[in-house]
C-alpha cells in the first residue's frame, strides 16, 4: 500500500534530489511536504487541542490515596466488607469476597477557588486543580500490568493494534518534518515495550519514536542513530559522497520515484540530525525554569528533564509525546502490592516536574491548544490486597485527570461508588477516553479508519463515545 | 376470568420459554395483556426511560444511523421479543429470567446502560412493567441481522469455486503455459512483454529470490560468460539444490507463521522455538511436499511416525500452533483459552487459506460467507488442543522429544548421577542444618527475613514451644479471626536474579492443611497452598515455595494470609536462595553455605550445565476431554447459546460434513481438509504466495485475504494452472519455484513501457523490488566478507530469561538472530522485517528517515564498510580505478558508469588514508539506492 501512495506524491511532487536545501532545513521544523504521508492533514472537524502530552503513571497510582476522596475508607477502616474484586472474578467468577478496608495513607483537603480535593501525595499538583479536569468514573480493560497497558494505548488487551500516537499522526500528520511526529519519553520495556507505540498495521511512518527507556540515563533520551561517531567534518564528506554516489545512480534509472524517496530520507535525516538535538538539549533552558522543573535535584530531576522536554518538543510541532515514569519491570513503579507508603516516593519525583510543566505551557500560551492527560493503566483497591500493607489492581474504576486542550478547568466528572471500588456514576471507559481526546483532536474516533486484512479499523473498535460533559 | 387467562398465558410462557434455548428456535411470540393501565405505565414511566437510557443504541432511529448496538431495539414489540444477539430481552411476567433486567441491575456479563447504573426507582418500574407482561410497547420490526454473504453465494465467488484448468486453453501459443497466459491478458490490452533482463542482472535477481543472497563477482562471472543453452537452467538447479534455499523460503514461511522466540509481556522467551525455525528450513530444503508439510504443521502429534527422528520432526512442527503472541496473563483462563485457539484460528486460515475466519468470532463475517457457527465448528477442534498450563501467568506446553535408544541410554545415566549427587548434597547439608533445635538467624544462607521481622496484621502470637525455630522463636494466628490476618515478609533489598523462595513453619496435627502463601515475583503473583500438618520437607525445617525471578526494584515479598484456613498457621522465617552463580554469596545479607557444599553444589550445576538435556520442543497435546463447543454471542465466553458441532467451512467443503472423531480433537482432519485437491483455496493460495515471493506482487495481490474484500486474480487461468499443476507435481514447492524462474516472464527486464500499465498488474515487466531486510544485512556481511555460515541451532543462550535490551549481533545469516517480539534486530525492524506477531504474508517496504539514520550513524555499516576496504585492499589489484571497478561488482553486481567511477576516484584521490577512505566508499555503496532494490 505504502509504496504505491509514496510512488504517486513523489511522482506529483517531483522533488528531486538535493531540491532541499540543506541549509534552510537544519534551522527551522517547518511542516512535511505536501503529499508526504506525514504532511498536515485537515482533521475531521475544527480542534481544540493540536497535540497532546500523555503523562503515564505506569504500574497504576492508587486514586483514593490521590484525587478520589472516599471518607468511608477512614470510618470504617480495617472492616470486613464484600467487593467485586476483579482479580478475583476473573480467576474464579465469585463475586463479593470479602475484603479488609484501608484507609488512605495521606490527607485530603480542598484546593483552588473550584474546591477540588485533593490529598497531600501530590502537593504540587494539588495547587492547579483550577486548571484540571478531573475524571473519577475511568473504567478499562485488563487485570493485569501488561494487558491493561496495551488496551491504554491502543485500545486491545490482546490484539496487535496501533498506538494512540500512531492513529493521531495517521489522522493529522505532523506540523514538524525534522523530528518525529510521534515521540515516547523513556517508554517501558516491559508489558507490550514496542507495542504501546507501535504501528501495528499502519505503515511505518507513523509510529513512534523512543527516547531512551524507562529507568535509563538521561543521556540515552534521544533518537536513535541520531549521534554520529564521526567528526562533523567526515559526516559532511561522507554524505555528500553519497549524494553524488546517488545522484548518479538515479541517471540510470531517471525517475523511478523510489529512488527518489531513498535520497530524500538521508536528507531528512541528515536534517533531523541538524535540528533534533536542540530540540532535545536543555542546556539552552534558563536556570529559573530548570529548578522550577526540580532539575538538578535528585528526587525529580530525571522525570523533571523528561516533562521539559515534552514542553520543547511540543513548542516544535510534535503532535503526540508521552512521558512514561515507570520501569522495565513486570512490576512497574506505582505498583504497590504492598508496602503502600512508597506511593510517596514516586509522587516526589513526579509532583513538582508535572506543576511545573502545566505553568510552564500556560505561561507560554501552549496550555490553550495542548491537552495533557495524566493517569495510569488502572487504579488501586480501596482494601488491602490479601489483608496486607499495599492495594491490588483496580480496572473498575479510577481516576485521570486532563488539562488544556478545550476541556473544562477546575471541573470534575463521574464518580465511583461510596470505597471507590468501582465507577457508578457517569462511567467513562477507556474507550470512551479515546474517543474523546481525538474529538478535541478534531477527529471522529468512528471515521478515522485504516482498512487492513478486508476490515476497516478503529482506535476505538467498535466502541466508544465522546464525553461532552467534560469540554469547555 | 381475567386472572385465570394471566395463569394460563404465564404457564404457556413457562413452558416456552423452557424450551426455547434446546431447540434453538425463537419463542412463539405470547399476546401480551395490553389492559390500559398496563399502557399507560409504559407511556408514563418505560417509554421515556428506555428512549432517554437506551434510545441512542436500541431504536429504529439508532438502527437508521447505523449505531444499533448488539442488534437489539427496545422501541417495538417484536424488537424486545425477538431481541438481539443475546436473544430475546426479555420474558414477559418473568422480571427473573430477562436479560434486560438482569443487564440494567447489572447483574451478570451485561451491564446496561454502560454509562453508570439506572437509579433503584427506574429499576423497580421495569421490574413491575415486566411483570405486567410488558405491555403498551407498538407493534414493529425486530431489527435486521446482519449477514454477510450467504454460503450459497458463496460457492459461486471465485475463490471458493474448483480449481479447474480448461485443457483446450493453456494460453494459447508458447513452450511454459506461464507465458503464454500472460502474453495473452498483454495482448488484449495491445502490450508487448518488456525484453529479457541482460545476464548480470538476471544473476543477481535469481540469487537474492532463491537463496537471499547476491552473487561474487566470480558467481556472476561463471553464469554471464556460460554460453551453453542450459546454462540459466542448470545455475537454477543448482540454487535450488543449495542449503541456502531453505534459508530464504523458509524465512518466507516464517513471516506467515508469525515466528517468534519471545512473547511480548514480560518478554519470555521461547527456548525451544528455533527447533521449528529449523523444521522449516529443513523442510524446503528436502522439498518436503508442502501438503505433508501442512499436515505435521496441524497434527504432527497424531500422525504416525517411522523413526524417532521423524516424530522429533512431527512434535517440532507443531510448534506452528504455539507461536501466538499470547496474552499469558489474562486473568480470566476461559476468555484465554478461547484467545489462543482464535489466535490459532487466524494462523491457520490466513496462512493457509487466506481466509479471515477470525472476523466471525463475534458475529457472522460481515462480508464473507463465513458464519459464526463455523467459526465455532473450527474453534471446536482447537479448543480441544492442550497449548497452555494455565496458572496467574500461564504458560506454554513443552513436550519431551523422543531420542534415539543410545542417546536415551545416556540421558539416564546423566540423570542417575544428578540425582546421586544431589542426594549427597542434601546429607551434606543435613548435619549442619539440624533437623532439631534453635538456628540463629545468621547461620542459614541466603537472604532471610524472620517472622520477627515481617508486618503483621492481626494478632499474631509468637511461641518458642515446638523447641525448633530459627531467630527468637515463631508466631501463628491462634486459629481464629480467620480471614483479617496476614504476614508480610519483604527482604531490604536482594539483587536481582533467581531464587528458590523457602518458607520455614511450625508443624503439628493442630495446623492448617491448606495454608495460602503468596510469592510476589517478577513472574507475577503465585499462590503455594502449605499443608503445615506435615513435617517440613526440607531439613525438618523448611518448604520450598518454588524457583522465582526478582527484578530491580520490582516486587519481592511473599504474604501469608490465614483466609479459608481451619487450625493454626504458623510461620518462622522465610528465605531466599540465590540460584545464579554469580549472585550466589556475592551481596551483603546474602550468606554463603557451607564450603563443601558450595563445592558439591558447583559441581551439580556444572554437571547438570554440561551433561545432555533431554531435548523439547513447544509442540500440543490433545486435551483429555473432547468435545465441541457452543456459538458464542459477541465473542463472550460467559454468553454461549447454540452447539457447534466440530467441522469446516461450509463454503469450501464439498459434499457432506465430515464427523469428526469423537476421541480425537478433529485437528487431523482438519489438516486433511486443508491439504486436500478438492479444498479450492489451498493451492491457489500457496502458488500465489510463490509469485508474490519471486515477482513483489501476487496474481491475487491480497495475498493473505482471498475473501470478498480482497483482490481479485489478474489472471484467473494463470492461477489455477500453477495450482492444478502444484497439486499434480506432488505439492513440491522446489519444482513450482522452478517452473516460474524458467518463464519468460520471470526473466523479463524492469524496463520498457511504464506507463501503460502502472502498476503493472499484468506482468509485463520485471518489479524493481526493495530487498527484503534479511537479504540487505546479508548482503553487507557477504560483501564484507564476514558472513558466518553456520546453519541451525538456539538463537540465544539458554540462561536467558527475558528478552528485553537482548542484543547480540552475530554475523550469522539474518534468519538465525533471535526474533524478539521485545528486541527486534535493529537492522531488520528498521526495514520492515515481518511483525512477529501476525501472518505477514506481504511485507510493508518503508522508506523512512530511521533507515537513513541506521546507514549514516549505526556501527554496524561503518564496521562491516572497514572489512569490506581491508579485504578490497588486500587483493591484488592494479589501481584504484581496478579498485573502484571491483568494488562496484562486490556491491551491487555491476560495473561503474563513467560518472561513479569519477565520483569515486575524485573522492579518492582527495583523501590521505586510503583504508578510511574505501570504508566511506563502501559505507555509502551499502547505503545507495542500488544496493537496497534489485531489477
Amino acid at each position: 500500500m505504502l509504496p504505491l501512495s509514496r510512488r504517486q506524491w513523489l511522482a506529483n511532487t517531483g522533488c528531486g534530489f538535493g531540491a532541499l536545501a540543506f541549509a534552510g532545513l537544519a534551522s527551522a521544523n517547518g511542516p512535511a511536504k505536501a503529499d508526504s504521508p506525514l504532511s498536515p492533514k485537515k482533521p475531521h472537524f475544527a480542534p481544540k487541542a493540536k497535540r497532546v502530552i500523555f503523562l503515564f503513571m505506569q504500574g497504576g497510582v492508587s486514586h483514593v490515596d490521590s484525587f478520589d476522596r472516599k471518607p468511608r475508607l477512614d470510618t470504617d477502616d480495617g472492616k470486613q466488607f464484600a467487593f467485586d474484586d476483579a482479580r478475583v472474578l476473573a480467576n474464579t467468577g465469585m463475586k463479593g469476597s470479602s475484603q479488609r478496608v484501608m484507609k488512605p495513607l495521606w490527607k485530603f483537603a480542598q484546593h483552588g477557588r473550584c474546591g477540588r480535593w485533593a490529598s497531600d501525595l501530590f502537593p504540587e499538583v494539588a495547587k492547579k486543580v483550577d486548571d484540571l479536569c478531573f475524571v473519577h468514573s475511568l473504567h478499562t480493560e485488563g487485570v493485569a500490568h501488561g494487558p491493561a497497558t496495551l488496551f491504554l494505548h491502543c485500545g486491545s488487551t490482546t490484539f496487535v493494534r496501533p498506538s494512540m500516537g500512531a492513529w493521531v499522526l495517521y489522522g493529522l500528520g505532523s506540523e514538524g518534518a525534522n523530528l518525529p511526529g510521534f515521540v515516547s519519553i523513556a517508554p517501558s520495556t516491559g508489558n507490550g515495550g514496542a507495542r504501546n507505540y507501535g504501528p501495528a498495521f499502519l505503515p511505518a511512518v507513523y509510529q513512534g519514536t523512543p527516547l531512551g527507556k524507562a529507568g535509563g540515563s538521561a543521556d540515552e533520551m534521544t533518537v536513535r542513530n541520531l549521534k554520529s561517531a564521526a567528526s562533523v567534518a567526515d559526516q559532511q564528506k561522507r554524505l555528500d559522497l553519497l549524494r553524488e554516489l546517488t545522484a548518479e545512480q538515479m541517471k540510470r534509472t531517471p525517475g523511478e520515484a523510489e529512488f527518489e524517496a531513498v535520497a530524500q530520507s538521508y536528507e531528512t535525516a541528515w536534517a533531523m540530525q541538524q535540528y533534533a538535538p536542540d530540540a532535545l538539549d536543555l542546556a539552552t533552558e534558563t536556570k529559573d525554569t530548570k529548578s522550577a522543573y526540580g532539575i538538578g535535584e535528585k528526587t525529580t530531576d530525571t522525570f523533571g528533564r523528561q516533562c521539559l522536554m515534552a514542553r520543547r518538543l511540543c513548542e516544535r510541532g510534535v503532535r503526540f509525546v508521552q512521558v512514561t515514569y515507570g520501569d522495565g519491570s513486570a512490576n512497574p513503579a506505582w505498583d504497590q502490592h504492598s508496602n503502600l507508603a512508597k506511593h510517596g516516593d514516586h509522587a516526589r519525583a513526579v509532583d513538582r516536574p508535572i506543576a511545573a510543566l502545566l505553568a510552564d505551557l500556560k505561561q507560554r500560551g501552549l496550555l490553550e491548544d495542548t491537552l495533557v492527560w495524566w493517569g495510569g493503566e488502572f487504579g488501586r483497591t480501596p482494601y488491602a490486597e490479601k489483608n496486607g500493607t499495599g492495594r491490588d489492581h483496580n480496572p473498575g474504576g479510577f481516576t485521570v485527570w486532563l488539562a488544556g486542550g478545550g476541556v473544562k478547568p477546575g471541573f470534575a466528572f463521574g464518580a465511583t461508588d461510596e470505597f471507590g471500588a468501582a465507577a457508578v456514576e457517569n462511567k467513562v471507559h477507556m474507550h470512551d477516553l479515546h474517543a474523546t481526546i481525538l474529538h478535541q483532536l478534531g477527529l471522529d474516533h468512528e471515521k478515522l479508519t485504516y482498512k487492513y486484512a478486508g476490515r476497516d479499523f478503529r482506535l476505538t473498535d467498535v466502541h466508544g463515545r465522546v464525553v461532552k460533559d467534560i469540554l469547555a | 376470568m381475567r386472572s385465570s387467562l394471566r395463569l394460563l398465558i404465564a404457564a404457556l410462557l413457562f413452558v416456552a420459554g423452557a424450551a426455547a434455548p434446546v431447540g434453538g428456535q425463537p419463542p412463539p411470540k405470547p399476546p401480551v395483556a395490553d389492559d390500559p393501565k398496563g399502557i399507560e405505565f409504559y407511556e408514563r414511566k418505560i417509554r421515556p426511560l428506555f428512549t432517554e437510557h437506551c434510545g441512542k443504541c436500541h431504536s429504529a432511529d439508532a438502527a437508521a444511523g447505523k449505531k444499533l448496538k448488539g442488534g437489539l431495539r427496545l422501541d417495538s414489540r417484536d424488537g424486545v421479543l425477538t431481541g438481539g444477539d443475546s436473544g430475546p430481552a426479555l420474558v414477559p411476567h418473568k422480571p427473573a429470567d430477562s436479560l434486560l433486567v438482569k443487564a440494567i441491575k447489572y447483574d451478570g456479563e451485561v451491564k446496561m446502560p454502560p454509562a453508570g447504573k439506572l437509579p433503584d426507582a427506574a429499576l423497580a418500574d421495569v421490574e413491575a412493567w415486566v411483570t405486567m407482561g410488558a405491555p403498551g410497547l407498538p407493534a414493529g420490526t425486530a431489527a435486521k441481522k446482519q449477514v454477510g454473504m450467504s454460503v450459497e453465494d458463496g460457492r459461486k465467488f471465485w475463490a471458493y469455486k474448483h480449481v479447474t484448468v480448461n485443457p483446450d486453453r493453456k494460453g494459447g501459443g508458447g513452450s511454459e503455459p506461464i507465458d503464454a497466459f500472460i502474453r495473452a491478458k498483454l495482448a488484449e490490452k495491445g502490450l508487448k512483454p518488456a525484453s529479457p533482463a541482460d545476464k548480470a542482472t538476471l544473476v543477481r535477481r535469481l540469487y537474492f529470490d532463491l537463496i537471499g543472497l547476491p552473487p561474487t563477482p566470480e558467481q556472476i562471472d561463471e553464469f554471464v560468460k556460460d554460453t551453453k543453452p542450459d546454462a540459466y537452467e542448470k545455475l537454477v538447479d543448482k540454487l535450488l539444490a543449495s542449503p541456502q534455499f531453505g534459508e530464504r523460503w523458509g524465512r518466507h514461511w516464517l513471516d506467515v507463521a508469525r515466528y517468534a522466540d519471545s512473547v511480548t509481556l514480560r518478554g519470555f522467551v521461547y527456548k525451544q522455538a528455533w527447533r521449528y525455525r529449523d523444521y522449516v528450513i529443513d523442510s524446503f530444503n528436502a522439498d518436503v511436499p508442502f501438503d505433508r508439510f501442512i499436515r505435521e504443521q496441524l497434527a504432527g502429534d497424531l500422525l504416525p511416525a517411522a523413526t524417532p527422528a521423524d516424530r522429533a520432526r512431527q512434535l517440532v512442527a507443531t510448534t506452528f500452533l504455539q507461536l501466538g503472541n499470547t496474552n499469558l496473563e489474562e486473568q480470566d483462563k476461559k476468555q484465554l483459552r478461547m484467545d489462543v485457539v482464535d489466535e490459532q484460528l487466524d494462523v491457520i486460515t490466513k496462512g493457509f487459506l487466506a481466509q479471515t475466519v477470525t472476523c466471525a468470532r463475534c458475529h457472522d463475517h460481515k462480508f464473507d460467507p463465513i458464519p459464526t457457527k463455523d467459526y465455532y465448528a473450527l474453534a471446536g477442534i482447537l479448543r480441544n488442543v492442550k497449548a497452555m498450563e494455565h496458572a496467574n501467568v500461564s504458560a506454554w506446553v513443552e513436550v519431551p522429544l523422543p531420542v534415539p535408544a543410545d542417546e536415551d541410554e545416556r540421558l539416564k545415566k546423566h540423570e542417575a548421577a544428578v540425582a546421586a549427587l544431589e542426594a549427597k548434597i542434601k546429607a551434606a547439608k543435613g548435619p549442619a542444618m539440624m533437623a532439631k533445635g534453635v538456628l540463629a538467624v545468621k547461620d542459614l544462607p541466603g537472604v532471610v527475613v524472620d517472622d520477627a521481622a515481617a508486618t503483621k496484621v492481626g494478632e499474631w502470637q509468637p511461641s518458642t514451644h515446638s523447641g525448633t525455630y530459627i531467630g527468637d522463636g515463631y508466631v501463628h494466628d491462634q486459629a481464629d479471626r480467620k480471614g483479617e490476618k496476614t504476614l508480610t515478609f519483604h527482604p531490604d533489598a536482594i539483587p536481582p536474579g533467581r531464587y528458590e523462595v523457602r518458607l520455614a513453619y511450625s508443624s503439628g496435627g493442630s495446623r492448617s492443611d491448606a495454608a495460602p502463601v503468596t510469592v510476589f515475583s517478577a513472574d507475577g503473583e503465585k499462590t503455594v497452598p502449605v499443608n503445615m500438618k506435615k513435617a517440613p520437607p526440607i531439613d525438618g525445617r523448611f518448604v520450598s515455595l518454588g524457583e522465582f525471578r526478582f527484578e530491580k526494584d520490582g516486587q519481592c515479598h511473599v504474604i501469608i494470609s490465614n483466609e479459608g484456613t481451619t487450625g493454626h498457621v504458623t510461620a518462622d522465617a522465610v528465605v531466599f536462595l540465590p540460584l545464579d552463580k554469580q549472585e550466589a554469596g556475592k551481596p551483603a545479607g546474602v550468606k554463603p553455605p557451607p564450603d563443601a557444599v558450595k563445592a558439591m553444589e558447583a559441581e551439580l550445576k556444572k554437571l547438570q550445565e554440561a551433561g545432555p538435556k533431554r531435548p523439547k520442543a513447544m509442540g500440543v497435546t490433545e486435551e483429555k476431554t473432547i468435545e465441541d463447543t457452543k456459538v458464542h454471542v459477541r465473542g463472550s465466553v460467559h454468553n454461549q447459546t447454540e452447539p457447534a458441532p466440530r467441522g469446516f467451512l461450509q463454503v469450501a467443503t464439498a459434499g457432506p460434513m465430515p464427523k469428526l472423531p469423537a476421541t480425537q480433537s478433529g485437528r487431523k482432519e482438519l489438516a486433511d481438509w486443508i491439504a486436500s485437491e478438492s479444498n479450492p483455496l489451498t493451492a491457489r493460495v500457496f502458488v500465489n504466495r510463490a509469485w508474490h515471493w519471486l515477482f513483489g506482487a501476487g496474481l491475487v495481490r491480497t495475498v493473505d485475504n482471498f475473501g470478498t474484500t480482497g483482490e481479485t486474480p489478474s489472471h484467473p487461468e494463470l492461477l489455477d494452472h500453477l495450482a492444478a499443476q502444484f497439486t499434480a507435481d506432488g505439492w513440491s514447492v522446489k519444482k513450482l519455484v522452478r517452473r516460474i524462474v524458467l518463464s519468460e516472464t520471470y526473466k523479463q527486464s524492469a524496463t520498457g513501457d511504464t506507463k501503460s500499465d502502472a502498476d503493472n498488474r499484468l506482468f509485463g515487466r520485471a518489479n524493481r523490488r526493495r530487498l527484503d531486510a534479511e537479504c540487505v544485512r546479508d548482503a553487507v556481511l557477504t560483501v564484507s566478507g564476514q558472513l558466518d555460515p553456520t546453519a541451525g541451532g538456539p538463537a540465544f543462550p539458554d540462561s536467558l530469561a527475558a528478552d528485553y535490551g537482548y542484543k547480540a549481533d552475530p554475523p550469522r545469516r539474518s534468519v538465525y538472530l533471535p526474533q524478539f517480539r521485545n528486541a527486534l534486530p535493529e537492522m531488520l525492524e528498521a526495514f520492515d522485517a515481518a511483525d512477529p506477531s501476525t501472518v505477514t504474508g506481504k511485507r510493508n517496504t518503508s522508506t523512512v528517515a530511521q533507515q537513513a539514520l541506521f546507514f549514516l550513524n549505526h556501527p554496524f555499516p561503518r564496521g562491516q564498510a572497514k572489512h569490506a576496504a581491508a579485504k578490497l585492499l588486500a587483493e591484488k589489484l592494479a589501481d584504484d580505478d581496478a579498485r573502484i571497478t571491483r568494488a562496484y561488482r562486490m556491491t551491487l553486481g555491476r560495473e561503474p558508469t563513467a560518472g561513479e567511477r569519477a565520483a569515486a576516484a575524485k573522492f579518492l584521490a582527495a583523501s590521505g588514508d586510503p583504508p578510511a577512505a574505501w570504508a566511506d566508499v563502501f559505507q555509502a555503496l551499502f547505503a545507495t539506492p542500488d544496493f537496497r532494490f534489485i531489477d
